[in-house]
């Protein structure tokens, strides 16, 4: 319904929201996306702390499309990080070297985009998130090591700011009870409008239907009862927000193969036990 | 410190906004008005900019003891 490169809504039906649901959550806790892992800092004058800056940088979201095939699951690369072996195979590494020279007499801020990536692929997707800022005679070079990672290990590896579902208003109005002529009550006190007057009866805008919040406020200004607001069954608005590391559809489906993957690996397992047949 | 890379809430990069809201506002612009032109929709984003106390200036101006 609604698309941006960051953001899409989608009206979904026939579906229940247990199924929903586990797509909700694997999208914000299971799809990998590339983020800084560690850091190695070989100079830092500046008066901020190292851990501040590699809590920063960390936090700067990378682009992580091509990322998903060239590098080696976050699982595997975890322990390689553990134990501090940056191999080429799960690690993408981005160099940050900048001074400002003593003589300056002026600060300098430090962006995410002056990070060199070393591999074009991993790169970070805004350019303009100030790093550090770097008064007169201050240095700073270091070399941060991104990997894959789920949401589940840490924030910063979700996909997506917020994915939400929410209902979809049904709102009936019984013609034999309202009175539309001395009341009209619910078209002013609606906060979105909702309620029009047409051929001399209270009427809901269709298609302003989704923006409903079942606030419930028309039931109650209405004296004589003759509004009652449900929802519609299986049927949810679906918005997934991305943080710019993978486009939005890409992230709808790389949740739904691993949904896929972990029922399937449910299914073997069952039979392995012998539980089913 | 420094205007923050991500809301505290809700995780949204706001991090490469915070320049040009800065910089509108002090021209003079309604700062409401500029956080519905730079797309920051919810209020948890929103009080990230309204809030934000830019002290990291101060602290430059002392040295690092380490």
């Amino acid at each position: 319904m609604e698309k941006n490169p960051f953001r899409v809504t989608l009206h979904v039906k026939d579906i229940r929201l247990q199924v929903l649901n586990a797509i909700r959550r694997t999208v914000i806790s299971d799809v990998p996306t590339m983020a800084v892992d560690k850091i190695v800092v070989t100079s830092n004058t500046s008066v901020f702390y190292d851990e501040y800056i590699a809590h920063r940088i960390g936090l700067v979201p990378l682009t992580s499309e091509t990322a998903l095939e060239k590098y080696r699951d976050p699982e595997t690369c975890r322990e390689a990080s553990e134990s501090d072996l940056f191999s080429s195979d799960c690690f993408a590494t981005l160099v940050l070297e900048k001074s400002n020279p003593p003589n300056s007499g002026e600060n300098i801020v430090v962006y995410s985009g002056d990070m060199k990536p070393l591999d074009p692929d991993v790169k970070p997707v805004f350019d303009k998130i100030p790093l550090v800022i770097l008064g007169p005679g201050h240095e700073i070079r270091l070399e941060a090591h991104a990997r894959l990672g789920r949401g589940r290990e840490h924030a910063k590896w979700s996909p997506v700011s917020v994915a939400y579902h929410r209902y979809i208003a049904e709102i009936n109005v019984d013609p034999e009870k309202c009175t539309p002529d001395e009341c009209g009550g619910c078209i002013e006190i609606c906060p979105k409008n909702l309620f029009k007057i047409e051929d001399g009866r209270v009427v809901v805008d269709d298609e302003r239907i989704f923006e409903c919040t079942l606030c419930r406020i028309c039931v109650d200004a209405c004296p004589t009862g003759a509004i009652k607001v449900e929802w519609r069954r299986n049927e949810y608005l679906f918005t997934i927000e991305s943080t710019g590391a993978l486009p939005p559809k890409r992230i709808l489906l790389e949740a739904v193969h691993i949904l896929e993957e972990k029922i399937n690996e449910l299914e073997n397992a069952l039979r392995e036990e012998g539980v089913v047949s | 410190m420094m205007f923050p890379v991500r809301c505290f809430t809700c995780g949204a990069p706001i991090g490469h906004l915070w320049e040009e809201y800065k910089k509108r506002v002090e021209a003079g612009e309604d700062p409401g008005k500029v956080l519905d032109d730079l797309g920051v929709k919810r209020y948890c984003c929103r009080r990230m900019f309204i809030s934000h106390a830019e002290i990291s200036y101060e602290i430059l101006k002392f040295p690092k003891v380490s």
